[in-house]
């Protein structure tokens, strides 16, 4: 009886190591199968992104007659720095790259000023047509802002803040306000209501509340947004065009004679407005996950 | 057990990520903040509705005239225009050229708004023409006479009227289109065509054999600008049609025009099939896509300067009834809202010296509106296609069009037509004459809408243009 008992598991103990054995490595080849594709399609997509990059590198580093060979050449044999020294040194560069600083900051600055508040109403309070606001907030977007160039220039000499940094950095803020507000709330709405209560019941003003405990948890996701409120003005064209005829922007400035330009220029210009996104995404990518919320956990 | 620990391990390492983002976008969020500060803070000090408040790179609002064009855009251009053209302008002034988008929709606002900042505009005959229509110009007449010694072509002062009295642009300087080949493509040259007749006497129907010929060797490698800012149109409207019918409207739809379309069906036989996408033509040629090519002089100069060892310059071919070609013109104005007339008449007065028409041509390549010899000194792609220019319009059999004249917002319209029927007939391969049939209803009634009269190479006359 004993001895049964005792077998029994003598004869199954190598039957269950068997089984969950095979179905392990079974799984494990799949589970190799699907990382070997899943890295392969990353490398697809990685090369899919990097490689116009890498092209538009080493043309705008070329020689000029280089760029126009034909079949390209991969790797490079000659470098010159000749076309990118034109195009820095054209007539506007320098002053629209600061215009285009001082303009994103600007409308960084502004749009968070104005927008967080609206979006932590939205995400703390209930109140009579909050969905209706929402709603009108992102309608903003929909509107073609193209039919509205002309009032837009016409209001701005009125006002004469017309031709100035001013002007686009207002402009931007306007644009970029309906982003700001929703991510915003939704990243107020990711910080728990119970913290911010509690520190009222331990004496805390609303607004030490806010200031010591809601805005320290929020930041990670605010600073994501205004940088993307950044990259939003960086890159922001039509507006910065119609807005200003001597203050250009630095895209407003190149894409109006790029279509034109020699290609030599276009890759310089190309480089020369890429580097910088490329950069800010290096630094911000880690706290792009916050947008999602995650700081709450 | 090994699963609650890595569980934790996860949730332990989440948590140091999330505080060392923390510390990390605060960093950040003050820096931002306090650059924000330090960029708004002297702008809001210094009231930020003054004009231009606080910024550095402006020396002082209003002092210098600004000089808008819509021509001379290409960044290498507009060094040109201001480090040399402009050098000795005694005056200060700024070029900037713009899109014919915002550039409209600029001087429409500024009209609107009453108050300006743009002194000159440049720009072609057809970028004037709703402003014309509008009266948002100054009337130049009186400045035309002051400078009768610079013996402007009177075609060209008729042009700036939009057949009205107000003179509404002074010419400024004009371009045409030739053709550009590649020395290689010279040994496939049909039968007694050479490099010399190539010059003076080259029909449609050898520049057809001729690519043919390139095209059984080598590919095709004829070219024409049929992108979306190609300049396609205006080779049937002043190349194919002149050349085969003598006409435009008034012969849109007869049996020279259908020998034309299938002249133009049977050659693209030999185009590049990229020529759907190419707005310029000096790229395909530089690259070697293409190695016989017709666009605008302005779009072909890159080309001859980087390589004119490779290539050469010759006019467009002619056919039955002549050398049809087409000057553009483009020309200078002064809106009615510009701050400082006197300094802009006195841009206009310095643009139209010989020798700055002369360094014009020299630098950009576009040819003066004006009496008098060409420069000696010209770099050799500018020579080349000068010579073609001159040979173009010292042609026995030359036959001038006109940009289309007086259309006013109906030009793009205009246009439509003749890209449609190219649609149409040579490319979707539908019955030549159902097509023109069918577009010549719909270019009369663009003519009826515009009012406009026939303009060379049609015969000049009263009444709405009637097409035929």
């Amino acid at each position: 009886m004993s001895g049964a008992v005792e077998a029994r598991p003598v004869v199954a103990a190598p039957r269950t190591d068997i089984a969950p054995t095979a179905a392990r490595q079974a799984r494990a080849r799949r589970h190799k199968i699907g990382r070997a594709l899943l890295h392969v399609a990353a490398v697809a997509l990685a090369l899919w992104v990097l490689f116009p990059i890498y092209l538009i590198t080493i043309t705008a580093f070329s020689p000029r007659d280089v760029v126009y060979d034909y079949p390209k050449r991969v790797i490079p044999n000659q470098f010159s720095a000749e076309t990118m020294d034109f195009f820095v040194n054209s007539t506007g560069v320098l002053g629209a790259l600061w215009n285009s600083v001082v303009v994103a900051v600007t409308t960084l600055v502004l749009s968070t000023l104005i927008g967080a508040p609206a979006g932590y109403a939205l995400a703390r309070f209930a109140f009579r047509g909050r969905d209706a606001y929402r709603l009108m907030v992102l309608s903003t977007r929909a509107f073609p802002i193209v039919i509205l160039s002309i009032p837009l220039a016409v209001s701005f000499i009125d006002w004469g803040i017309y031709d100035t940094v001013w002007s686009v950095a207002l402009m931007h803020t306007a644009l970029a306000m309906p982003f700001t507000i929703l991510i915003t709330s939704s990243i107020f709405l990711g910080v728990p209501k119970d913290l911010e209560e509690a520190a009222l019941t331990l004496g805390c003003t609303p607004l030490t509340a806010f200031v010591r405990v809601v805005l320290p948890l929020a930041l990670p996701g605010l600073a994501a947004a205004s940088i993307f409120t950044f990259v939003l003005s960086w890159n922001e064209v039509f507006a910065a065009v119609i807005l200003t005829l001597r203050e250009r922007t630095l895209p407003a400035l190149v894409l109006s004679a790029l279509n034109e330009s020699p290609a030599p220029f276009r890759f310089a210009a190309a480089w020369f407005m890429m580097a910088p996104s490329l950069v800010i995404i290096f630094v911000i990518r880690r706290y792009l996950l916050g947008l999602w919320g995650r700081v709450s956990r | 057990m090994g699963h609650s620990s890595s569980d934790s391990d996860l949730r332990l390492s989440r948590r140091a990520i999330t505080r060392r983002n923390l510390v990390r976008a605060a960093g950040l969020g003050t820096a931002g903040l306090a650059l924000g500060g330090l960029a708004s803070g002297p702008g809001a000090a210094a009231s930020p509705l003054g004009r231009g408040a606080g910024f550095p790179r402006r020396s002082q609002d209003g002092d210098s005239l600004v000089f808008l064009s819509t021509q001379l855009r290409p960044v290498e251009e507009a060094e040109k225009m201001r480090g040399t053209i402009l050098a000795d302008f005694e005056g200060e002034v700024e070029f900037i050229a713009e899109d014919t988008g915002p550039f409209n929709d600029r001087i429409a606002a500024e009209a609107e708004a009453g108050e300006g900042s743009v002194g000159v505009i440049g720009g072609q005959h057809g970028d004037f023409a709703s402003f014309a229509q509008d009266g948002l110009l100054t009337d130049l007449s009186d400045l035309a006479t002051e400078l009768q010694d610079r013996g402007f072509v009177e075609q060209y002062l008729e042009l700036g009227r939009y057949g009205g009295e107000v003179l509404n642009y002074i010419p400024w300087m004009q371009a045409t289109y030739v053709m550009v080949a590649n020395r290689e493509a010279l040994e496939y040259l049909p039968d007694g065509v050479d490099e010399a007749a190539l010059q003076t006497s080259l029909t449609y129907d050898q520049l057809a054999t001729w690519a043919g010929n390139v095209n059984e060797a080598e590919g095709q490698k004829l070219g024409f600008p049929a992108g979306e800012d190609g300049l396609l149109h205006r080779f049937l409207q002043g190349y194919g049609y002149p050349s085969f019918t003598g006409g435009v409207n008034t012969t849109f739809q007869n049996d020279d025009a259908v020998a034309m379309w299938e002249w133009f069906a049977g050659a693209w036989e030999f185009v590049n099939p990229q020529a759907l996408s190419y707005n310029n033509m000096d790229e395909p040629l530089l690259s070697g896509e293409v190695w016989i090519a017709w666009d605008h002089t302005a779009r072909l100069i890159g080309a001859l300067r980087e390589r004119p060892d490779d290539l050469i310059a010759f006019p467009a071919p002619r056919g039955p009834k002549g050398l049809g070609y087409m000057p553009v013109v483009a020309g200078l104005a002064i809106p009615k809202s510009a701050p400082d007339p006197e300094a802009a008449r006195s841009l206009i007065e310095y643009l139209t010296r010989p020798e700055v028409q002369a360094t014009t041509l020299r630098e950009v390549a576009f040819f003066p509106t004006t009496a008098g010899e060409l420069p000696g000194d010209l770099p050799e792609g500018v020579q080349a296609e000068a010579a073609a220019v001159l040979q173009t319009s010292a042609s026995e059999d030359a036959l001038q069009s006109l940009l289309p004249v007086g259309l006013g917002d109906q030009g793009g319209a205009y246009n439509k037509v003749f890209r449609d029927a190219f649609q149409s007939i040579v490319l979707d391969g539908n019955d030549v004459r159902e097509v023109l049939t069918e577009q010549a209803a719909n270019l009369q009634s663009v003519l009826d809408a515009a009012q406009a009269a026939c303009w060379l190479p049609d015969p000049e006359g009263e009444g709405v243009c009637q097409v035929g």
